[in-house]
């Protein structure tokens, strides 16, 4: 159909530029064709509607309330009060959280450590205990057993005996 | 440039006789892309702060008002660009007041809507196609079909060149009316169904 060949020029015309800035010859050769070609004039139609809308949608504008000085200004003052507070004191307020934590952590930890003693006491006693089995099984009273420069004196005094 | 100048120099009072006599302008950019006040608002809040950390760089070759002008279009964008996507456009979400409109429209009358209700269905309508496109996209048709400026104006505010608003406002038309041809052809064809 030689309708087709026309249709894509046609169309192209429509995609080229609004159709409220087309040529009065552009506009003429597209009315012409859309009478015979269906496709077209659904393209054409769609494209009027479509200039329709969104010539519409271009007067919606908002306009600015009397407060918007007054608000950009409070937002502007804000911010520069946020950028003057010393770098440091910044560093601070970030880190405050972390600081606070580790406090904390070293408070808990000086605890557990002054706690420590009392919780080793028992094991003293079982040490004592095992020396008390040690004894038993050497079949010596506590009081009766020797120190180590006892123990050597004793093997000197041998010797020297043997002499 | 006076006024430029001054603010540059800390002058506070001097930014906000910028932000009452440009504030108009920034809205009008700021509508383009959102349709509700508080975020027009918090726009337009954006783009004077961000002008005034960056007052430094105006150096008044161009005007005061264009050079906001691009400010608040970058900004705008980076807004919509960081937000969540839209949801997917369907053509089967036409409401019976757009039909009702579309109807009205294809009868022949051609004009343009008469009452606010029209004109708020026929807004709806707009950023019902406008949601199929890319937001700069959006920034060119809007400006070139919608309020009439020229491609040169487009790339003054955008800062895109004019090849490239030619291409964004060329695809952009073709990708609309597409869209708009399948919400007449869902209307069509729902028509068809209810008389039957």
């Amino acid at each position: 159909m030689p309708g087709n060949q026309m249709s894509k020029h046609i169309t192209e015309i429509l995609d080229k530029a609004s159709i409220a800035t087309l040529s009065e010859s552009e506009l003429n050769e597209v009315r012409a064709h859309v009478l015979e070609c269906m496709s077209c004039r659904d393209a054409y139609e769609a494209a009027r509607l479509s200039a329709v809308v969104l010539k519409n949608r271009a007067q919606v504008v908002i306009e600015p309330s009397p407060f918007f000085q007054t608000r950009v200004m409070a937002a502007l003052r804000e911010q520069q009060a946020v950028e003057s507070v010393p770098a440091m004191l910044r560093l601070w307020r970030s880190a405050k959280a972390v600081v606070s934590t580790m406090a904390v952590t070293t408070a808990a930890l000086a605890v557990v450590s002054f706690m420590q003693p009392s919780q080793t006491a028992p094991a003293t006693e079982q040490t004592a205990s095992v020396y008390s089995a040690y004894s038993v099984i050497m079949d010596q009273d506590a009081d009766e057993q020797m120190s180590y420069e006892q123990v050597l004196n004793t093997i000197y005094d041998e010797d020297d005996d043997a002499r | 440039m006076d006024l430029a100048r001054r603010a540059q120099d800390g002058d506070e009072s001097a930014f906000a006789e910028i932000v009452r006599r440009y504030s108009p302008r920034v809205f009008s950019v700021a509508s383009r892309f959102f349709r509700q006040r508080p975020l027009v608002e918090e726009a337009a809040q954006e783009v004077f702060l961000k002008a005034y950390t960056q007052l430094g760089s105006f150096e008044g070759r161009g005007s005061l008002e264009g050079w906001l002008t691009r400010i608040a279009t970058n900004t705008c964008l980076n807004i919509v660009r960081s937000a969540k996507r839209r949801p997917e456009y369907t053509v089967s979400d036409l409401t019976d007041d757009e039909e009702s409109w579309l109807e009205h429209q294809s009868a022949g009358d051609g004009g343009e809507p008469a009452s606010v209700e029209n004109s708020v269905v026929a807004t709806d309508l707009a950023d019902r196609l406008l949601s199929v496109l890319s937001p700069e996209d959006q920034q060119a048709l809007l400006m070139i079909d919608g309020e009439q400026a020229s491609v040169k104006e487009v790339a003054e505010a955008t800062g895109w060149s004019e090849s490239k608003v030619k291409v964004r406002a060329f695809r952009a038309r073709k990708k609309v009316r597409e869209a708009m041809e399948k919400l007449l052809s869902y209307k069509g064809k729902r028509a068809g169904s209810v008389a039957e």
